[in-house]
């Protein structure tokens, strides 16, 4: 609380010290959610910046400092994911018609850190919607009600969606399983 | 195959660059000023924050008025810190030179 009243009092140092405390959690996170379009992750970091010291008046201090930024920092992903959803996604879903059927397993015998770190791969590889669609429903936990609303389409296209990106995701996962297997 | 992408969220990402927290820094300053009078130095300073040699210079000054000013808005430390990373700023108390490690 103490950080947030010296620069709701308008003292530069504090302010220079808040970006230096939680920048780089911030950034991280915008990063993540992103990847691969990061072009766009410092102009949204800097949006949470300035989103989070225009409502800093509105901090009661009932979490830390970083909880309540890293929740301004959701809600500006998700308007990002919002208005990328929104657009038409014709060429996608007509290229998604491709996707063969995949039911192999996904059981594997990598540890916890390579599944994270080769599902992040496939993440990143995915069409950048698909990406989006699972990250919005996995990661920040939103139903398929939830995306429809936020995003304009209905809840079965989103259903939809959610499907075709779990069949890519199973693809592109599948598709690296040879190469590591060869390690 | 949901567990999986979940997984995946606990990989991590870079750090911000110096010339972002740069900019962010200089932004905010820009929106405090556009407020009202930023804090006098002299103030951050009793509140127990680092200044830099020029902000101790103007903390000097009896005026109010000056000491609410931004000197970092022609410093050279800012300039560089904006537009190149890990730029080569030394001057301990700046915040310009903390966020390129020095």
């Amino acid at each position: 609380m103490a950080l947030a009243a010296a620069i709701l009092a308008r003292d530069r140092k504090a302010t220079a010290r808040l970006v230096e405390l939680h920048s780089d959690v911030v950034h991280r996170y915008v990063w993540r959610r992103l990847t691969p379009k990061v072009a766009m992750v410092d102009d949204i970091v800097q949006d949470v910046f300035v989103a989070a010291w225009r409502s800093l008046k509105s901090y009661a201090g009932q979490a830390p400092l970083e909880t309540w930024i890293l929740g301004i920092a959701r809600n500006k992903v998700e308007d990002h994911y919002r208005r990328t959803l929104s657009q038409p996604l014709a060429e996608l879903e007509s290229a998604a018609k491709e996707v063969p059927a995949v039911e192999l397993g996904m059981e594997d015998h990598l540890d916890g850190e390579r599944q994270a770190a080769r599902a992040a791969q496939v993440l990143a590889e995915l069409p950048y919607e698909y990406a989006i669609a699972l990250r919005w429903r996995y990661w920040e936990g939103r139903s398929a009600r939830d995306v429809a609303a936020a995003s304009g389409r209905t809840e079965k296209a989103v259903e939809r969606l959610l499907a075709r990106a779990r069949a890519r995701f199973k693809e592109y996962w599948l598709r690296l399983e040879p190469a590591e297997g060869r390690e | 195959m949901d567990e999986l992408i979940r997984k995946a969220e606990a990989v991590s990402g870079p750090k911000a660059s110096s010339r972002l927290k740069s900019r962010i820094f200089s932004k905010l300053v820009e929106l405090e000023q556009a407020e009202g009078p930023l804090r006098i130095l002299s103030g951050s300073r009793n509140a127990g924050e680092q200044l830099c040699i020029f902000e101790h210079a103007v903390a000097l000054l009896p005026s109010d008025g000056l000491q609410s000013k931004n000197p970092c808005a022609v410093c050279h430390a800012r300039v560089l810190g904006e537009s190149v990373e890990n730029a080569p700023i030394f001057w301990p108390g700046c915040a310009y030179s903390r966020y390129c490690g020095h």
